[in-house]
C-alpha cells in the first residue's frame, strides 16, 4: 500500500497531477506531511485558486510565502511530526512580476512592461498562466530553498495536458515570431505609445486591427518590444524548468477517481509523460468503493441477511432487507469502480495506491494522516 | 409579470468544483425544458462532450447538432468560435481564410490573452441572443461551464477587457456580452455541488466570486449525489456492531454503517450550504449506477422537477405558480 510513498521517498520534488475533482490537492498535502512526520522538512505548494489547501490543513490563509504548519495544529490533531511541514500559495501576478524584474536589462524597461495593459491582464487572463508561473516557482524553490521535498499540486486543467504544453505556449507568446514580424516597422523606432500608422499598415496588420482595434494592437507591440530584450532569458529560464522536470529526484503522481472521463485523463497523462521521459513516481486511485463481498460468491437477499439476524437473536426482517438492498448498492459501485480501475492499472508496473473512499471528508490534519497511511 | 424561474431565462450557466456533476445537471435542465416545450441549446465549452452522451446520443462536436426532441448540444472551441467570430467581423470568407488560416497569425491569436475565452463566451452569447423569424433561436441555452476557477477566468473576460482594452470593436463586443451577462433578467448562474466538505467549501467561495467578481444573478443551488436516510441512528449505531461478523451479516452491516456514516455527513454538509448560500436549493439522489445514460439523467431530471423548492429560502416565489417546475405532477416521460 505505501508503493507511492516508497517510490517518493528518495525524491525532491513530487508534481501531483490529474483533473479537477479527483482530491489531487489532498493527495498532495497528504504526501507531504507523510514526509514531514517522517522527519523531512516538506512543503506543499498548491496554485490552486480555490484555496482548499489551507483548508485541509486548518490554516486560516495561504500566501505566495512559505507558512509552516504550526506544533499546536498538529498535537491538537494527535501528531508528532519529527520533521516540518510548509505550505503555500502561489500567487500568479506576484511570480510574474518577480520574473520581470529578475530578466528586464534596466529599470526603466522593468517598469514599462509592468505599466503595460496587456501585461497586467496577462497574469489572469492568460490562458496557462497559472501552469507557467507554477513551474517557475518550483524552480525557484527547488533551487533557493533546501526542503527536503516539495509537493507541487496542480491546476484543476479541462486537460490536464496542458500543463506540459503551457509553457511553450506562453514563451511562443513572449517571443512570437508572427507577431514581431507584423509589427516590425513599428519595432524597430524604439518609441512608446505606438500608432497603428506605425506599424507598417501592412494588409494582416490592418485586418488584425479591426478586429482589435488600433489601440489594442498597439498595447501589444509595446509589450513586445518591452520583452525584446528578455526574451533569451525567459527561454533559457524555461529550458531549464523543463530540465529539471526530467530529472529522476522529479516524480509525477498521477491522481484518478474511477470515474471514466479521470481514467482517462490519467491514462493520456501517463502516456504523455512516458513519451516525454518524465520520472512518474507513482499512480493514486482515490474514493475508491472498497468490496466487501467477494466476486463470484452470488450476493445475500433480504432472507439471508434475515437468517443471520435470528440466529444472532436479533430478528428484523425490515431490517434484513434494507441491510441486503444496501449491499447490493454498495458491490455494484464497488464492481464499477473496479472495472475502471482495471483501465488505470493497465498502465504497467508504476507504484500504485489505492484509496478506499474515506469515511470522512479529509479536512484536516488528522484525515491527511490517515489518508497518508494509504498511500 | 412574474420574475423569470429557473428554465425562464435565456442563458442559463450551470457551473461547480469539477467532478461533482455539472454535465448531469446540465443534461437534466435540458430535459426539463424541452418537455416544457422550450428549445434548449447546451453548450459545453472546450471540454471532452458529455451533455450529448447522456442524452443517448452520439458527439456533436464544434457544430451544433441535435441530440433529443427539441434539444441541440455543441462543443465550444476557441479555434471554431474564432473562426465563426472573425468571420462574422470580416463579413466575407475570403478574408477570413486569407488572413486568419494563416497558420502564424492562427497562432497569434490563439495567444493573445482572453482572446480564446472571449471568442467562445462570444459564440455562447451570440447563440443565447439569436433570433428567427422574430422569435429566439433558443428559448433557452444551458451552459455546462468549466469548473470554478476555469468559469470565473471565462465569466470575466468581457469585464477584463473593459478595463484593458481601449475603444475598437473588440470593446464594442465586450460591451454587449458583459451586459448580457449582468442582466439578472436574461441570464443566471447555478452552482452543483456535492454533500461533502471541500465541495461545500468551493461552492461557498464561488458564490461569492459570482456575486463579487462577476456580479451574475444567481438562481439555484444543486446538492448533487445524495445518500438517502436508510437507518435512523439507533439502527446504525445497532448495525455497526455487527459488521466484524461473518458474512452474509457482517459485509452487509458494514455496508449499512459506511452508507448510515456517509448520509450523515452528508447531511451536515448540506446543511452548512443551506445555511452558507442564500440560495433555492434542489436535493438530487445518490443513484447508485455504473454507467450513467438517459435514463439515469431521467431520474435526476424528476428529482429536479419534483423537488419541494419551498423548503429552501425564497423558493416558493421563485417557482411560478405551477408550484414546481414543469409542474410538480408531472410524471416523468416514457421513454
Amino acid at each position: 500500500m505505501s508503493d507511492v510513498i516508497e517510490s517518493l521517498a528518495p525524491r525532491r520534488i513530487a508534481v501531483c497531477v490529474g483533473s479537477g475533482g479527483v482530491g489531487k490537492t489532498t493527495v498532495a498535502a497528504a504526501l507531504a506531511l507523510s514526509r514531514a512526520l517522517s522527519g523531512g522538512r516538506a512543503l506543499v505548494c498548491t496554485i490552486d485558486p480555490a484555496r482548499r489547501l489551507a483548508n485541509a490543513l486548518g490554516l486560516a490563509s495561504l500566501g505566495n510565502v512559505e507558512s509552516r504548519v504550526p506544533q499546536h495544529q498538529f498535537r491538537a490533531a494527535g501528531l508528532e511530526p519529527r520533521g516540518e511541514l510548509w505550505a503555500m500559495m502561489l500567487d500568479v501576478k506576484r511570480t510574474w512580476d518577480d520574473l520581470v524584474a529578475r530578466h528586464a536589462p534596466d529599470p526603466v524597461r522593468r517598469d514599462r512592461i509592468l505599466s503595460n495593459r496587456l501585461y497586467q491582464q496577462m497574469s489572469s487572463a492568460l490562458a496557462g498562466s497559472q501552469e507557467y508561473t507554477a513551474m517557475e516557482k518550483l524552480y525557484e524553490l527547488a533551487t533557493d530553498r533546501d526542503y527536503d521535498v516539495i509537493v507541487l499540486d496542480t491546476p484543476p486543467t479541462a486537460h490536464a495536458l496542458d500543463f506540459l504544453e503551457v509553457p511553450d505556449r506562453i514563451l511562443d507568446f513572449l517571443g512570437n515570431e508572427t507577431a514581431r514580424r507584423l509589427l516590425a516597422p513599428a519595432l524597430g523606432a524604439g518609441k512608446f505609445g505606438l500608432r497603428l500608422a506605425q506599424l507598417g499598415g501592412g494588409y494582416i496588420a490592418r485586418t488584425l486591427a479591426r478586429f482589435t482595434g488600433q489601440d489594442a494592437l498597439a498595447d501589444l507591440g509595446d509589450f513586445l518590444q518591452g520583452f525584446q530584450g528578455m526574451y533569451q532569458g525567459f527561454r533559457e529560464r524555461a529550458a531549464a524548468v523543463r530540465a529539471l522536470l526530467s530529472r529522476p529526484e522529479v516524480g509525477f503522481v498521477i491522481v484518478a477517481s474511477p470515474s471514466a472521463a479521470s481514467i482517462e485523463e490519467a491514462v493520456s497523462f501517463h502516456e504523455r509523460l512516458r513519451a516525454e521521459a518524465m520520472p512518474i513516481a507513482g499512480v493514486v486511485a482515490n474514493r475508491v468503493t472498497p468490496e466487501l463481498w467477494p466476486a463470484p460468491t452470488p450476493l445475500p437477499d433480504a432472507a439471508d441477511v434475515e437468517a443471520a439476524l435470528l440466529a444472532r437473536g436479533e430478528p428484523d426482517g425490515a431490517l434484513a432487507a434494507r441491510l441486503a438492498a444496501t449491499l447490493g448498492e454498495h458491490q455494484a459501485l464497488a464492481a464499477a469502480d473496479r472495472r475502471a480501475l482495471e483501465r488505470l492499472f493497465a498502465l504497467g508496473s508504476t507504484p500504485r495506491a489505492v484509496v478506499p473512499r474515506l469515511e470522512t471528508d479529509v479536512h484536516d490534519l488528522a484525515g491527511l494522516a490517515r489518508l497518508a497511511v494509504r498511500l | 409579470m412574474a420574475a423569470p424561474t429557473l428554465l425562464d431565462r435565456r442563458l442559463l450557466i450551470v457551473t461547480g468544483k469539477g467532478g461533482v456533476g455539472k454535465s448531469t445537471v446540465s443534461a437534466a435542465l435540458a430535459l426539463l425544458a424541452a418537455r416544457e416545450g422550450k428549445r434548449v441549446l447546451v453548450c459545453e465549452v472546450n471540454a471532452q462532450e458529455r451533455v450529448a452522451p447522456l442524452l443517448g446520443a452520439s458527439l456533436a462536436g464544434a457544430r451544433t447538432r441535435e441530440a433529443a426532441p427539441r434539444i441541440s448540444t455543441v462543443n465550444v472551441t476557441p479555434h471554431d468560435a474564432m473562426r465563426e467570430y472573425g468571420i462574422m467581423v470580416l463579413r466575407f470568407r475570403a478574408i477570413y481564410d486569407a488572413v486568419f488560416e494563416n497558420r502564424l497569425v492562427r497562432y497569434f491569436l490563439r495567444v493573445v490573452p482572453g482572446l480564446g475565452e472571449l471568442v467562445m463566451l462570444g459564440k455562447i452569447l451570440y447563440e443565447a441572443r439569436s433570433e428567427e423569424e422574430g422569435r429566439p433561436r433558443w428559448d433557452l441555452v444551458i451552459v455546462d461551464a468549466p469548473s470554478t476557477g476555469h468559469a470565473v477566468q471565462l465569466l470575466r473576460v468581457p469585464a477584463t477587457l473593459l478595463q484593458t482594452v481601449p475603444a475598437g470593436p473588440l470593446r464594442r463586443d465586450a460591451e454587449w456580452m458583459h451586459a448580457f451577462l449582468v442582466d439578472p433578467a436574461r441570464t443566471a448562474v447555478a452552482i452543483v455541488t456535492l454533500p461533502e466538505e471541500m465541495p461545500v467549501n468551493e461552492a461557498i467561495e464561488l458564490d461569492q466570486q459570482v456575486r463579487a467578481v462577476l456580479g451574475i444573478h444567481r438562481v439555484a443551488l444543486f446538492v448533487n449525489a445524495m445518500p438517502v436516510t436508510r437507518f435512523t441512528p439507533e439502527e446504525a449505531a445497532r448495525v455497526a456492531a455487527w459488521a466484524d461478523d461473518p458474512p452474509p451479516l457482517g459485509p452487509a452491516a458494514e455496508a449499512a454503517r459506511l452508507q448510515a456514516l456517509r448520509a450523515q455527513h452528508a447531511a451536515r454538509d448540506l446543511a452548512r450550504a443551506r445555511a452558507a448560500l442564500d440560495l433555492p436549493t434542489a436535493v438530487l439522489p445518490l443513484v447508485p449506477t455504473p454507467a450513467w445514460g438517459r435514463s439515469e439523467v431521467e431520474r435526476i431530471a424528476t428529482a429536479i422537477a419534483t423537488f419541494d423548492w419551498s423548503a429552501g429560502p425564497g423558493g416558493g416565489a421563485w417557482l411560478g405558480a405551477t408550484g414546481g417546475i414543469g409542474g410538480a405532477a408531472r410524471p416523468p416521460e416514457d421513454e
